[in-house]
């Protein structure tokens, strides 16, 4: 599967802060893509819950509870949520540490074009729910992931649980929480029937103006 | 009778699902489905009964998530509590039917295996092996491995299911609509391993429906010696209302059944979402279909964790080159642990057109049970050729056998009984195929006659430990045609009369022909020719020699094995036009005297980077690994060693760390120039060895990625840096206990210790580690890095010095120093 993967999101990752990138990094950069794309597999579950919110932050997204005022204010007016998980699958872990064995330069660089590439992923699905969604007339919220501001990483596996993901797309988490594959994303989108269109997601609505790998510095 | 002689005779039916019948009974999300064998156990025994009344042979116990993961006796219940509940329910269902079978299930730990999780093999197989204890235990009929998509899971599974109990075992795997497990296995691979680990039956379950399944299950009958069984489930699944639902009925789901059947499926049953209702209908529709005979298929496969070779075909290509014989390098590799130097030549092997890769790490002194496992460790971690286990020593070849994910070839046993006793239990119990070599306690017989005797001893001696034929590879044995001029001959006329005699597959390793004769490669690729043109199955051969390929590739196309010439175009077109470049390339590469010779890095790189100074400064400042190697080479005509590192290298990385350090060279050309250093150093260092001078090494330093985190691409950036800077290494690699930490600190008296944390989850652990380095270990320093640590937090948690990126570290430690 080949995947449109945004150059810029590579560079901004491998801490360039938007300065042009010299030629033999821009070919690395797209030896790398090409060799990934012959590796990934991207794989997909995803599931309408209903959610429930209560007060201090309180969330119940069917199968995961939490507290976080950050996703609260995510999911404000939504009746519903669409949780996802999302996977480039093993191959994509198998290139990273060859290359972590036998040759860094191309390991970060592989680090950073996969992490491109699963939010370009993403970025499609998702894309492809609104439209999808907006045909009923409802409206997704960004997607917010467990991790994000005080919505807490626990909440990973409740919601790898609830969408079957371990059985479904291979996606476990180690004792300490991480998620193997490496290259995957859970996340929840709230379902509205308001269309709210200004919405700040992303590195954007994040609260550290000063981190090296922001988007949109110079 | 039992389930073993039953299925002879007859078609197996099993139950359905129960985790969707458990939710439409009230099971909550997140709710463990099997803690309803204490709390409901009318349920479950309900269901049981339902499907054995719907004509169900084989009811599965609720014991699909059960594992030390999930059940604790101070949390929950014990395993052991839920596993004998579980069976009990279904045993007293069979009684209540009068008829069944208890299978006792198994699933995933939803834990990845190492090295890409954080699960040990052995680790595995004790997790397992806690549910089979108390199985077997409580009266399981058999074991049903369900619903894998590791194959190194798999196989701990299975072993674990044979070294607790004698009952017989079930495995099937899930695939996706590729036909793909979800870490990279097929039909084919997995089918190797299984049998080769003698299950009874192997099969497919989960994952799609009947009718997606089908071709798989027609793939997996074409090369399966043992009976098939289709588990699928009821349709592809959907989301509808927060509820997983699945597209066909009970009626389409039984008809695809009968297709399954019909292609010759010996046992059927269903998974999610499957009802007592579909099974009772699949079993209407099936159980007239005629029962499969079970064929045994004359193949000769091995396999990796992805993907099957098969002997007879094609013939097969064994890289030679993971050997230390006569390679003083590799030697000190072994003595080093130098394991990207063991993991290099295998990528080169593979690159060269190896199909599989020979390993030998035998060398006195070293502990060759423990070098084999970790070189086995390595070699599959990242390539996905399948191995041929290379020793004389029977403990390293029983340790890198378990741990192999797949199976393996053996190298080797031979006609003496004291090698058959000791290799053919091993290749009865993990799987393999097995390289056996024409001599015995006699000798190398002279004759072809001799060696097709000991061939047919080994063969008859093999079927007694139940080793069929197609899994030995005979090795007719090459001997020095310089001492026997009819050696090359004898070895030719009993690789061709194994083939035809014995219906035999064969393998050579062909070099030792030219022993003791100049200019080797002619004779050795004129023979391998001539036992290719005789029948050989496959070839123990170094890759690289572009002679030996060539003979190989030509071969191929001549003998009508090279579709279209495919494979030999593809090589060699490219040959070609690379040899038009390099010529081009030779001419422009004799500048005018002062020019810059075409090799610049890219317009906007740091202002006059790499444009002065000699081509090796030059070469590592723009991060070219090949010429840096030239130029160290061309240096050392005029210079010595330590003069070039000190005049030229080091200040070429200073000037790239100072340029990363001012924003204007980023992360991958200062890891580029670091390679470009490293190829330099390896040159310097041959020098150095040759002439018995050796570069001071600096301070000794342990690095790792603490216990919980996986992440290690800093910790290898670091890494990196640091041994370009000349300190002495040692990497412990990811998710790294602290007391391994603190106890290499202590072991080497390090002074440094460089710890790395990706997530916020795995600081504490970090905390842990330097808590203790302060107890156990307080000269140390301690440096820390990662995404999620900054000053403050390093000062938080005690830590000396916080490295924001790799150049950070290498001050951190050269600071350290002074």
């Amino acid at each position: 599967m080949t995947l449109d993967v945004d150059r810029r999101e590579v560079f901004r990752y491998l801490g360039y802060r938007g300065h042009e990138a010299d030629e033999k990094t821009k070919m690395l950069v797209e030896a790398c893509i090409s060799e990934l794309n012959l590796a990934a597999e991207p794989k997909v579950v995803s599931k309408e819950l209903p959610l429930v919110t209560g007060e201090d932050g309180w969330i119940d997204g069917g199968c995961f509870q939490t507290k976080s005022m950050n996703l609260s204010k995510n999911l404000g007016g939504c009746g519903q949520v669409l949780l996802m998980a999302v996977t480039l699958g093993m191959g994509v872990d198998r290139l990273l540490m060859k290359y972590g064995k036998l040759q860094m330069s191309k390991a970060v660089v592989m680090q950073a074009a996969a992490a491109a590439m699963i939010e370009a992923y993403c970025n499609a699905l998702c894309k492809a729910w609104a439209e999808e969604y907006e045909k009923k007339g409802l409206y997704l919220r960004p997607r917010y992931s467990p991790g994000y501001g005080d919505f807490s990483l626990s909440c990973q596996s409740m919601i790898l649980d609830g969408l079957e993901a371990g059985k479904r797309i291979g996606i476990t988490l180690t004792d300490g929480g991480l998620m193997v594959p490496t290259k995957s994303v859970t996340a929840v989108i709230g379902i509205s029937e308001k269309k709210e269109p200004c919405h700040v997601e992303g590195c954007e609505a994040c609260g550290n103006l000063d981190c090296a790998y922001r988007r949109s510095w110079q | 009778m039992n389930i073993r002689e039953e299925l002879k005779e007859r078609r197996l039916f099993f139950d359905g699902g129960m985790g969707s019948l458990l939710q439409a009974k009230g099971l909550k999300p997140g709710e463990l489905p099997e803690t309803w064998n204490m709390l409901h156990p009318e349920i479950i025994e309900q269901i049981h009964v339902d499907y054995l009344n719907a004509g169900a042979d084989v009811v599965t116990t609720n014991t699909f998530g059960v594992n030390r993961f999930k059940y604790k006796k101070e949390e929950n219940y014990s395993v052991e509590e839920v596993v004998t509940a579980a069976v009990k329910l279904a045993k007293s269902a069979t009684e209540r039917a009068g008829h069944g079978y208890v299978a006792l299930d198994m699933g995933p730990t939803g834990k990845l295996l190492v090295p890409y999780g954080t699960l040990e093999f052995e680790d595995a197989c004790e997790v397992y092996k806690e549910v089979v204890r108390a199985g077997a235990a409580a009266g399981a009929d058999l074991v049903i491995i369900e619903t894998m998509g590791d194959s190194y899971e798999l196989k701990a599974a299975v072993l674990a299911a044979k070294e607790e109990s004698d009952l017989p075992v079930f495995a099937t795997v899930t695939l996706d609509e590729k036909g793909k497990m979800l870490t990279g296995g097929n039909v084919e691979s997995v089918t190797a391993l299984l049998e080769g680990l003698g299950v009874d039956v192997i099969g497919l379950n989960c994952g799609l429906g009947p009718v997606q399944l089908l071709p798989f299950v027609e793939n997996m009958r074409a090369v399966a010696s043992i009976p098939v069984m289709v588990n699928p489930n009821a349709g592809l699944p959907r989301s509808e209302g927060g509820k997983t639902v699945y597209d066909i009925d009970a009626d389409q789901f039984a008809a695809a059944m009968k297709k399954i059947a019909e292609c010759g499926a010996s046992v059927l049953g269903g998974c999610c979402g499957t009802t007592p209702e579909h099974i009772a209908k699949m079993h209407e529709v099936c159980k007239d279909v005629p029962v499969p005979i079970v064929e045994k298929k004359d193949r000769t496969v091995v396999s990796s964790y992805s993907h099957a070779v098969e002997f007879g075909g094609r013939p097969v290509i064994i890289g030679e080159r993971i050997n230390p014989t006569g390679k003083p390098r590799f030697k000190q590799a072994l003595k080093d642990h130098d394991m990207a130097y063991i993991l290099n030549m295998g990528v080169a092997q593979q690159e060269r057109g190896a199909d599989l890769l020979d390993v030998n790490v035998g060398l006195p002194g070293i502990d060759e049970p423990a070098m084999m496992v970790d070189a086995v460790k390595e070699l599959q971690s990242v390539l996905d050729l399948p191995l041929q286990i290379d020793t004389a020593n029977t403990q390293a070849m029983e340790r890198a056998m378990r741990i192999y994910n797949g199976k393996p070839l053996i190298n080797s046993v031979n006609g003496k009984k004291e090698s058959m006793d000791a290799v053919f239990p091993l290749v009865k119990k993990y799987g393999g195929v097995v390289v056996a070599l024409c001599l015995d306690e006699d000798g190398i017989p002279e004759t072809a006659d001799g060696r097709m005797a000991v061939a047919k001893k080994i063969y008859e001696t093999a079927a007694e430990y139940g080793i069929d034929k197609k899994d030995i590879l005979v090795d007719a044995l090459c001997m020095a045609v310089s001492s026997d001029k009819n050696g090359a001959l004898t070895t030719l006329e009993t690789v061709r009369r194994v083939r035809d005699e014995f219906g035999g597959k064969t393998v050579l390793g062909v070099s030792n022909v030219s022993f003791g004769l100049p200019m080797r490669e002619h004779i050795n690729s004129t023979f391998f020719l001539m036992a290719l043109q005789n029948g050989l199955s496959a070839a123990i051969i170094n890759p690289n020699s572009e002679a030996m390929m060539a003979v190989y590739d030509s071969f191929l196309v001549l003998a009508a094995m090279d579709e279209n010439c495919g494979r030999y175009i593809g090589v060699y077109a490219e040959k070609e036009a690379e040899k038009k470049r390099a010529k081009e390339q030779a001419k422009l590469a004799q500048p005018a005297p002062g020019t810059d010779v075409g090799m610049h890095a890219g317009g906007n790189t740091a202002a006059g980077r790499g444009d002065d100074g000699s081509p090796l400064k030059r070469s590592i400042i723009r991060g070219m690994a090949k010429a840096a190697a030239e130029a160290a080479r061309a240096a050392l005509e005029t210079s010595d060693a330590l003069d070039i590192i000190d005049r030229e290298m080091i200040p070429a990385l200073d000037e790239v760390g100072k340029g990363f350090e001012a924003g204007t060279v980023f992360l991958p050309q200062l890891l580029m120039s670091a390679e470009a250093a490293k190829a330099a150093f390896a040159v310097m260092k041959e020098k150095m060895e040759a002439d018995g001078t050796a570069q001071e090494k600096r301070s000794k330093i342990v690095l790792a990625t603490v216990k919980g985190d996986i992440h290690d691409i800093g910790k290898n950036i670091v890494k990196v840096l640091l041994e370009n800077y000349s300190f002495d290494v040692i990497d412990l690699g990811r998710d790294v206990a602290p007391e391994v930490i603190v106890e290499r600190a202590i072991k080497e008296h390090a002074p440094i210790v460089g710890l790395s944390a990706l997530m916020t989850t795995t600081v504490p652990a970090m905390e842990e580690t330097i808590k203790l380095l302060r107890k156990e270990a307080p000269w140390v320093k301690i440096m820390v890095g990662g995404a999620v640590l900054t000053q403050d937090y390093a000062d938080a948690i005690g830590a000396d010095g916080y490295c924001k990126d790799a150049m950070g570290a290498v001050n951190f430690a050269i600071e350290c120093e002074k």
